[in-house]
């Protein structure tokens, strides 16, 4: 049976141990990239940044920070990325994978909260939820972290709160029969075994909703944690929203 | 009927076009055949419009026999391009499967 549970971290719980990749898929990062690489890798066991095809610096500011670095020769996009760093992290034996952006959109501070379900042996996987938290309404870039130079809004945009969300929240739930508070969540952990059963084939934006639904159809044990985010002024707007739902309903047709 | 007698001109201009570019071997043989298909049909369609309209007519359609044909080459345009649409889609993933590959194998 599908789970979705609300779980909130579990204090003091015993950890179970495992080797925790991190899955860091990138396309012209060369601003934040490093600063993100260094915040994560202490959290971590691995961090695999997969560049996807880029055409400024971020292959060569990532490869001297002594991490996992696999090269798409062209842009495949988010997806595809992500696949090729979870097959990556898979070969080199990972026990827990964790899905996290690039460009500084969220905190690596979360990462503990979210593989802690996984640890815990409460979830296979666990997905990060920008409504379960407060805190995500209010979130600013600081100085220091990544995405410091970037132009930044306080708070989800308000036409995104109230219109893109549900919206996707309402094809998820009609189309897919999932319902997650986040339908477009990309900050995500799963098991080894999870992400061996799960083989998303849209290679961009889309595969946040695939994913989603995998989980389902594997009937995975699965957990939203909240989690903070910084919201750029860049992001996905209404037309990448009804590209999304185009994608899954060729790929609908496809299949 | 001149403008029956214009289309089977252009009709046989196309297919004398077809055949010279299956001699210079620029096309292959499966997609000379449905050319050479796609061609002779429209020729035997427009060649028997006055039939397709007595036909189109007893159907109950109100519009001419070249206006059904019309509706019905707009309607096969759109399946092939939706062919297309899923073709591409197919080579896309294929794309995608090689250089995930490369990656891997590079690492």
């Amino acid at each position: 049976m599908y789970m979705v549970e609300n779980i909130m971290p579990a204090q003091g719980g015993p950890a179970l141990g495992g080797k925790v990749f991190c899955v860091i898929p990138a396309y012209n990062e060369s601003r934040t990239i490093k600063a993100i690489i260094n915040e994560v890798k202490p959290l971590v066991d691995r961090v695999v940044v997969v560049d996807d095809g880029s055409t400024d610096q971020t292959y060569d500011l990532a490869k001297d920070l002594d991490i996992d670095l696999p090269r798409h020769i062209i842009n495949r996009g988010q997806g595809a990325a992500l696949r090729t760093g979870t097959a990556y992290s898979l070969s080199q034996g990972a026990d827990i994978i964790v899905h996290f952006d690039a460009d500084g959109q969220f905190l690596s501070q979360d990462i503990a909260k979210i593989i802690e379900p996984i640890k815990l042996g409460q979830a296979e996987v666990v997905f990060g939820s920008r409504f379960l938290s407060t805190q995500s309404d209010s979130c600013r870039a600081e100085p220091g972290q990544a995405g410091e130079n970037k132009q930044v809004e306080s708070g989800m945009p308000l036409f995104k709160k109230y219109f893109i969300m549900p919206l996707a929240r309402a094809v998820n739930k009609i189309f897919f029969k999932i319902d997650l508070t986040d339908p477009q969540s990309g900050f995500r952990a799963m098991t080894a075994q999870a992400a061996r059963k799960m083989d998303w084939q849209q290679d961009r934006m889309a595969h946040c909703s695939e994913i989603m639904f995998m989980v389902k159809k594997n009937n995975f044990k699965a957990a939203e944690v909240p989690i903070r985010v910084i919201y750029h002024s860049f992001g996905q707007s209404l037309f990448d929203g009804f590209k999304i739902i185009k994608d899954l309903f060729i790929a609908m047709l496809v299949s | 009927m001149p403008q029956q007698i214009i289309a089977l001109i252009i009709i046989a201009y196309f297919i004398s076009r077809l055949v010279w570019q299956k001699r210079k071997n620029f096309i292959g043989f499966n997609e000379f055949m449905f050319w050479l298909f796609f061609w002779l049909a429209a020729a035997v369609l427009i060649a028997s419009l006055r039939f397709i309209d007595r036909l189109v007519s007893g159907l109950g359609f109100s519009g001419s026999g070249i206006e059904v044909l019309l509706y019905l080459s707009v309607a096969i345009l759109f399946y092939l391009l939706f062919r297309l649409r899923l073709k591409l889609e197919k080579i896309e993933k294929d794309i995608t499967k090689i250089v995930k590959h490369i990656a891997l194998k590079d690492k």
